[in-house]
């Protein structure tokens, strides 16, 4: 429900995960097979000859060092801010605001906007839903998800509690929710377990 | 139910593979700020501080050099290892343990620890065992009871069958799994 970009995870994931698999083959093959051995030595001693001689030819006058180093800072440092970024972009997308509806002077008599927080929702089904006593935890949160303000309910109920039983009693609520606010917000249900309503007890009496 | 609320049930089943992401993405960064610190080291024609980098390709050029077969194998392996790990993380479909439950304001997902405790629950009671001798697995397409009956006392199978399914026919589940009893051959004595 989050801006998580899955795609991009999967993509960096299968690319780093192609390199460290062709460089660990390699790596047997380097070990085993003498003539493969002899090949990667010329090859790659031929590479390094080449980048020595380049970067000897390419001293700058500054600092008789060459400019190869540089461009090599400059792309570690292009990875890292990559890397922050890719970093920084799991579980974003948190909403702040459900409705922000400009008014119309011709049509309400009176120009202004009505604004609602996600706060409004999120209280009100979290309020409703912490009076339960076969619920052990409740969270209330809302996303940015496709172009629209999204609530997503994640309750923990005790063990032993029929989901279906919850899940229409918690959609009542909804519509009840529904006409409070006069829109129909999308609301994603998760009922799961946490490490409280697994130690807990189902019931009193057995 | 509209297309949006479908995409958030797929993104609510499956792996958003994130926490990997963050430990690969912070070894990658390690990794670049330690190339970063060498190369700006040499760029400004100071002593490099483990290892020059035209040091580290001579290395990388001369392999496999003087270690012997077993250990460059042996780490190959290990980075292969990674590697499939990785690629296995970014091609799978990574679903989680979750059943999607039909309704049609609410966009539903349950689980399957949840519908698990709900269906022994449900078992126990129509077996008459105590909660102990009952254990639910559920994964995507199958439940499994098992249960242990109680010393001399004679369980019907198909009454905690029929009894399961209809709780399962009430949850309305997608996928709708199959359910199989179990009955131990051995009872539980002093319940």
């Amino acid at each position: 429900m989050n801006g998580t970009p899955r795609g991009l995870n999967r993509f960096l994931l299968a690319l780093f995960g192609l390199v460290l698999l062709a460089a660990g083959t390699g790596l047997v093959v380097l070990a085993t097979v003498p003539s493969a051995a002899q090949w990667w030595q010329g090859y790659a001693g031929a590479q390094l000859d080449w980048l020595r001689d380049y970067a000897n030819r390419s001293r700058l006058l500054m600092s008789n060092e060459s400019w190869v180093w540089i461009a090599g800072a400059v792309l570690s440092l292009l990875v890292v801010i990559a890397m922050i970024s890719w970093i920084a972009n799991q579980g974003k997308g948190r909403a702040a605001t459900l409705l922000d509806r400009p008014g119309d002077a011709d049509l309400d008599g009176a120009a202004g906007a009505v604004r609602l927080s996600c706060a409004v929702a999120e209280q009100a089904l979290k309020s409703a839903l912490l009076e339960r006593t076969d619920l052990l935890g409740v969270s209330v949160t809302s996303y940015d998800f496709a172009r629209q303000t999204a609530v997503r309910v994640r309750v923990l109920p005790r063990q032993g509690v029929a989901p279906h039983k919850i899940a229409a009693e918690i959609a009542e609520l909804v519509e009840a929710l529904d006409e409070l606010l006069g829109l129909e917000v999308p609301v994603l249900l998760s009922i799961g377990t946490g490490a409280r309503s697994r130690f807990t007890k189902a019931e009193r009496v057995r | 139910m509209t297309g949006s609320m479908q995409r958030a049930l797929r993104r609510e089943t499956h792996s958003p593979r994130s926490a990997l992401s963050v430990l690969v993405a912070i070894a990658v960064a390690a990794a670049a700020v330690y190339c970063l610190l060498e190369f700006t080291l040499v760029a400004l024609g100071q002593p490099s501080w483990l290892v020059h980098p035209m040091d580290a390709g001579a290395w990388l050029a001369a392999l496999p050099g003087p270690y012997s077969p077993v250990l460059l194998g042996a780490a190959g392996v290990v980075l292969a290892l990674l590697g499939l790990i990785l690629l296995g993380n970014g091609l799978l479909p990574g679903r989680r343990a979750r059943h999607v439950v039909a309704d049609p304001r609410v966009a539903i997902v349950v689980d399957d620890e949840v519908i698990a405790s709900a269906l022994a629950r449900c078992a126990r009671v129509a077996a008459g065992v105590t909660r102990e001798q009952v254990m639910v697995v559920v994964s995507a397409r199958l439940v499994q009871v098992n249960v242990r009956p109680t010393s001399g006392i004679r369980l019907s199978e198909a009454a905690i069958q029929a009894a399961v399914e209809a709780e399962l026919a009430d949850m309305a589940l997608d996928p709708a799994p199959a359910v199989t009893v179990k009955l131990a051959e051995s009872g539980v004595v002093g319940v």
